[in-house]
């Protein structure tokens, strides 16, 4: 074989480096990642352009990233046979400071070349590694800028080769020629910029005689096989095998970051499944004093973003919140603040009541003013009693009062009550809901028998009378459902609903419009009426048809009126149109500029909460947002002027991060339902809520760890263990392999890069 | 004819694309591929390649590839596979039917123990255990032998007196990983070297089936033409060398190989790669005034006796090294070759590297000192070099 194969390139190419000794042996010491062994392979390329024969080859180990690696080139002007690893190396290239020990420079010869990746200068190396022909040289920083590799792994190999020509005298068109033979012309440029800044020194002295071969080692000794579960070498720190290392981290669920109120969904969904009915209570009446309410009324945006979605269907989590609501017997102890403001909140309905209640839970003084004769603003008067009984209302609305709110009923406010009450409170919120109802401007519209939807719920919550004969109703929100379904109840022969778009684009909760339409009552879509025919009462609607037309700015498609005309024969029409966001009690000379009143350049000590503030248009979202703005009322009367920080917004774990294998397919809990035959002239509540808290067992716990302990099974080097509350990750031998994190069921874990610039060691 | 730098993976993979071009003007390639470390590299570049009238099928294991490479040679066409380890042994089945039903699928196997305990790393333990089927077996001891070795193995396996499949032995990392010079013949070399594949039992229009229930005497007599046709392989190698020679200009390497062993008096023999370094052992030991030679087995099955058998002739003391180990017996080099030797010589089996372990030269020297201090043969001794 020894003249068997001709070099790759003709020997009189590139001239060999003055002292070059032959057979030259290189060894590369690196990290799995950083190309230590195409480093080796350049080498060999570069030495191929002088005529020389070559081997190069890695010593491949645990084969990842971070992994201390070597690798090794040989080359001779004779074929080389030999194929064991080299010992002795005359050049000494080592890619990772840290690697820098000992073990690594072991056999290398004195006089021989040491070259180092390090960012620091030449000049720090005074006292150290004199007796190596030595170079230093920033190759990550010039990778970096480069922008070869990650940036956390960043691959060196190609601009470390610039260094290694420089240092051996070699010029940069051997340089470009191999380059080009293993194809990385890409990085020639990095290279180039290394062979320029390389610090290097000769030997100190005179170059001393080469080490003897040391003896052979020893290899250690070895349990026998059957005793292998106590042959584990605690001495091999794995942790130093990768770049990578798994953590647990809490991620937002969707459910939570859905919720208006600001719901801690998971928390209390956790705490039901394994503390019962009053912890779950702890968390939920932290952030809300009417789990029974919302629990019946909300929407559920959060059931809407549920993951379990994508599997077998969303948890029913109004229902568990209902079975919290109506189960916890807990009373919330106010805190004792270090000095007692007072607070004047103005209107007794969901954002007023969530608002005195947060401040009431902080220890505050609060009164609150309601124009009606009890606390509930459109809970009581606004949602019919088949949706919202009385008892659970009174329930909730005793968690706010049993804080010691001071509440005055009776008390309508007028323009200027505002700023007469700044003078007896530290700051007033004024939480008055919406404005007038919103009339329809259509002719004939002054005939007796049309109503507005909202004082018809309101006379038949008071039991003052319902309706009778042929009732068309005006809408598509949860007023108009409303308002259909008590028409029901409260005596109409038939009830027919008009809406000006389609099913899909209804506001109303999808539940209340499939019961309305169970219990009898026909929906009408495309429809708008434009006038009203009867001698001094209705007798009928005119209702044009209506084309759906181009997509509004709500990305519903906007409704064309047709001429295209039907006469709807009816005896009562009840309108359900929405409401106006006019704040009635605004003084003169005052601005509402956001969430805040203003005079001028003044800021007030006068907040805007619920839809007065921000026209959401649900119980959920007033409760949330009276929260949000009682407590930056507190803080801006206890730290004046300080904008409070806002959390960045987190994006919620996603169906994809979720492992559904790790479930077993269970459908959800439904809401037990009374039969629509009983509904029918009754106004007993129509949902009856789960029949138990099982429901919670379906929570994925999105983002949350549960302890669940996959990560403990899944880890192959066995290096998580419980600990505390959570476990631990034994760094010194984890591989980061990432079993852990890709097992997680819930998107608990991440890997993340432990050799991120800047991150602790 | 380029010389290029090729790890011996990509070597091998070059190789067989090139004798599968060749065989466009025939019946076409189709290879049957899984992956498993150390010889995922060789499957990943043969996928990469283009070939005409060529089919690379990636399948769910290895028991399958050889199952495609065996229904493409039924077929008629050039077949290749590459695997290594625990693949090899989970393709044993159909690596034996490729040989009852002699079909030459020629394979790459990158060398690796077998496991668990895991280990990726060489040894030739996993090819051994198809010592016995009738598979012509290379082993080879740098990248340029690989790369010639699987040419000759086609021209060799498809040869109408051989007509059986050849593994061509490689050690995982060792060989497998490392880069070296190869020269690398243009496709109208191999075109003239490897004439079109001809399988004369192939599946063609006259229906009949491959490999049908036997009597015994029908199996005696399989045995024994397949057994005589093993025998006829060193004889046809010669003739694929000289004719390799006649094509590429250069003469491939012998199927065992002498290293200074003329006038030697200790002789060392090996296969693979650890008798590439026991040559460099020889060279410091003669520039010591030590008559030492080296003989590495290329072919190992079948055994080239005879040729063996002449170079041991007048050894005095002859060390067996092995990269394997019959547990129960000793090496299994030893095991074949520890006859060959004159009556009076001193046979020493020497079993290292198992696993990947290292051998050095330094290991090499000192068995050869530990041979010249005995006066008689041994049982086998095992080494551990790190």
């Amino acid at each position: 074989m020894d003249s068997r194969t001709q070099p790759a390139v003709p020997a009189e190419a590139i001239p060999l480096p003055t002292g070059l000794p032959l057979p030259l042996e290189v060894r590369v010491h690196g990290r799995g990642g950083q190309g230590g062994v195409t480093c080796a392979k350049l080498i060999a390329a570069l030495y191929t352009q002088m005529g020389l024969h070559v081997q190069t080859f890695g010593d491949y180990g645990s084969e990842r990233s971070g992994a201390p690696v070597q690798a090794y080139t040989r080359v001779d002007r004779r074929v080389i046979a030999n194929r064991n690893k080299v010992y002795h190396p005359h050049h000494l290239i080592v890619l990772d400071e840290g690697l820098l020990g000992p073990a690594v420079l072991a056999g290398a010869s004195p006089g021989g070349l040491l070259l180092l990746n390090s960012h620091e200068p030449l000049e720090r190396f005074a006292d150290r590694y004199g007796e190596y022909r030595f170079g230093v040289i920033d190759a990550t920083s010039i990778a970096r800028e480069h922008g070869i590799g990650s940036a956390s792994v960043v691959i060196i190999n190609t601009t470390l080769i610039g260094a290694y020509a420089r240092l051996l005298g070699i010029s940069l068109d051997a340089l470009d020629r191999a380059f080009a033979l293993l194809g990385l012309e890409s990085d020639l440029a990095a290279a180039e910029h290394a062979y320029e800044a390389l610090g290097m020194r000769a030997p100190v002295g005179e170059a001393p005689a080469p080490a003897a071969p040391g003896a052979l080692p020893v290899p250690p000794p070895v349990m026998p096989l059957g005793q292998h579960s106590a042959d584990i070498p605690a001495v091999l720190k794995t942790g130093t095998w990768s770049n990578l290392a798994p953590r647990y981290r809490e991620q937002a669920a969707p459910c939570n970051v859905a919720c208006p109120a600001g719901n801690d969904v998971v928390a209390f969904i956790q705490a039901l499944r394994h503390g019962g009915v009053e912890e779950a209570a702890g968390i939920l009446l932290r952030t809300q004093p009417l789990p029974s309410v919302c629990g019946r009324v909300c929407p559920a945006p959060c059931m809407t973003h549920c993951n379990r979605a994508a599997f077998d269907g969303t948890v029913n989590i109004r229902g568990l919140e209902r079975w919290i609501g109506d189960h916890a017997v807990l009373e919330l102890a106010h805190e004792t603040p270090g000095r007692r403001r007072r607070f004047a909140v103005v209107g007794g309905g969901p954002a007023g009541l969530s608002a005195a209640y947060q401040l009431a839970l902080r220890g505050q003084g609060v009164t609150l003013f309601e124009a009606g004769p009890a606390l509930g603003g459109v809970l009581r008067n606004g949602i019919p009693a088949f949706r919202l009984p009385d008892e659970p209302l009174r329930r909730d609305l005793a968690r706010v009062t049993g804080l010691g709110v001071q509440v005055r009923c009776d008390a309508r406010l007028g323009r200027g009550d505002v700023e007469r009450l700044l003078d007896g409170h530290d700051a007033v919120i004024v939480c008055t809901g919406f404005g007038a109802a919103t009339g329809l401007a259509a002719e004939g519209a002054d005939l007796s028998g049309i109503e507005q939807g909202l004082d018809f719920l309101d006379r038949v919550k008071r039991g003052e009378g319902g309706v009778s004969g042929h009732v068309v109703v005006v809408g598509g929100g949860n007023t108009a459902i409303d308002c259909v379904r008590s028409a029901l109840r409260g005596g109409a022969e038939s009830v027919r609903l008009v809406y000006r778009r389609g099913r899909e684009d209804m506001p109303a909760i999808g539940e209340e419009i499939d019961a309305a339409e169970l219990e009898g009552v026909r929906l009408g879509f495309y429809g708008q009426p434009v006038a009203f025919q009867g001698q001094g009462r209705v007798e009928s609607v005119v209702v044009a048809e209506v084309e759906a037309g181009p997509p509004d700015a709500s990305g519903r498609r906007r409704p064309v009126v047709t001429d295209r005309t039907t006469a709807l024969p009816c005896d009562h029409v009840l309108l359900a149109l929405g409401q106006g966001t006019e704040v009635a009690l605004l003084p003169e000379g005052w601005q509402k500029r956001g969430d805040r009143a203003w005079r001028g350049g003044e800021a007030l000590p006068v907040w805007f909460a619920g839809d007065c503030g921000t026209a959401d248009g649900t119980v959920t979202h007033a409760i949330g947002n009276g929260r949000r703005v009682a407590l930056r009322a507190l803080a801006d009367v206890e730290h004046p002027g300080v904008e409070p920080a806002q959390a960045p917004a987190a994006d919620p774990v996603a169906p994809g991060q979720i492992r559904f294998a790790h479930y077993g397919v269970a459908p959800p809990h439904a809401d037990r339902q009374r039969p629509p035959a009983e509904c029918i002239g009754s106004f007993a509540e129509v949902n009856l809520g789960l029949a138990g808290p099982e429901e919670a067992e379906r929570c994925f716990s999105c983002g949350h760890c549960t302890r669940c302990d996959t990560c403990l099974v899944y880890c192959p080097d066995g290096v998580i263990s419980r600990s505390g509350d959570g476990y631990a990750i034994d760094e010194a031998y984890c591989k980061g392999c990432g079993m852990c994190v890709a097992e997680c069921p819930r998107s608990a874990m991440e890997m993340h890069e432990k050799h991120l610039p800047g991150a602790a060691p | 004819m380029t010389t290029q730098l090729l790890s011996a993976n990509h070597g091998a993979a070059l190789a067989a694309t090139l004798a599968a071009r060749a065989n466009r003007r025939g019946r076409g390639f189709c290879s049957g591929v899984y992956p498993i470390t150390p010889s995922t590299e060789c499957m990943e570049y043969l996928c990469l390649q283009e070939i005409e009238k060529g089919r690379v099928v990636r399948v769910e294991s290895e028991h399958s590839a050889m199952a495609v490479c065996i229904g493409a040679s039924a077929a008629g066409a050039r077949s290749f596979t590459a695997t290594s380890s625990n693949g090899l042994a989970y393709m044993v089945e159909n690596c034996v039917a490729a040989a009852c039903l002699r079909l030459p699928v020629v394979m790459a196997v990158a060398n690796r123990t077998l496991g668990p305990p895991w280990n990726i790393w060489a040894d030739h333990g996993d090819a051994l255990t198809l010592r016995d089927h009738g598979l012509i077996q290379f082993y080879c001891a740098d990248n340029q032998e690989v790369f010639d070795t699987v040419l000759c193995a086609f021209r060799l396996a498809e040869d109408a007196k051989v007509m059986m499949p050849a593994m061509v032995c490689m050690e995982g990392f060792i060989l497998s990983h490392t880069v070296a010079e190869t020269e690398v013949p243009d496709q109208a070399q191999v075109d003239d070297f490897l004439p079109v594949t001809s399988i004369p039992h192939r599946l063609a229009d006259v229906p009949h089936t491959l490999g049908q229930i036997e009597v015994p005497h029908q199996t005696e007599v399989h045995r024994r033409q397949h057994h005589a046709a093993m025998l006829g392989v060193p004889e046809v190698y010669r003739g694929v060398q000289d004719e390799f020679e006649q094509v590429f200009g250069r003469r491939p390497a012998d199927a065992v190989r002498a290293y200074r062993a003329g006038d030697a008096e200790t002789l060392i023999v090996s296969m693979g790669t650890m008798g590439a370094t026991a040559e460099r052992v020889v060279d410091l030991l003669r520039e010591q005034g030590r008559r030492v030679g080296a003989l590495r087995v290329r072919l190992f099955r079948p055994l080239p006796a005879e040729d063996i058998r002449s170079v041991f002739a007048g050894k005095r003391r002859i060390a067996v090294l092995d990269r394997d180990v019959s547990l129960g017996f000793g090496g299994v080099l030893w095991g074949e070759v520890r006859a060959l030797a004159d009556r009076d010589a001193v046979v020493q089996n020497y079993m290292a590297g198992l696993g990947g372990g290292d051998v050095r030269p330094e290991h090499i020297a000192a068995w050869v000192d530990d041979l010249e201090g005995r006066d008689a043969g041994g049982p086998p001794v095992m080494t551990e070099v790190v």
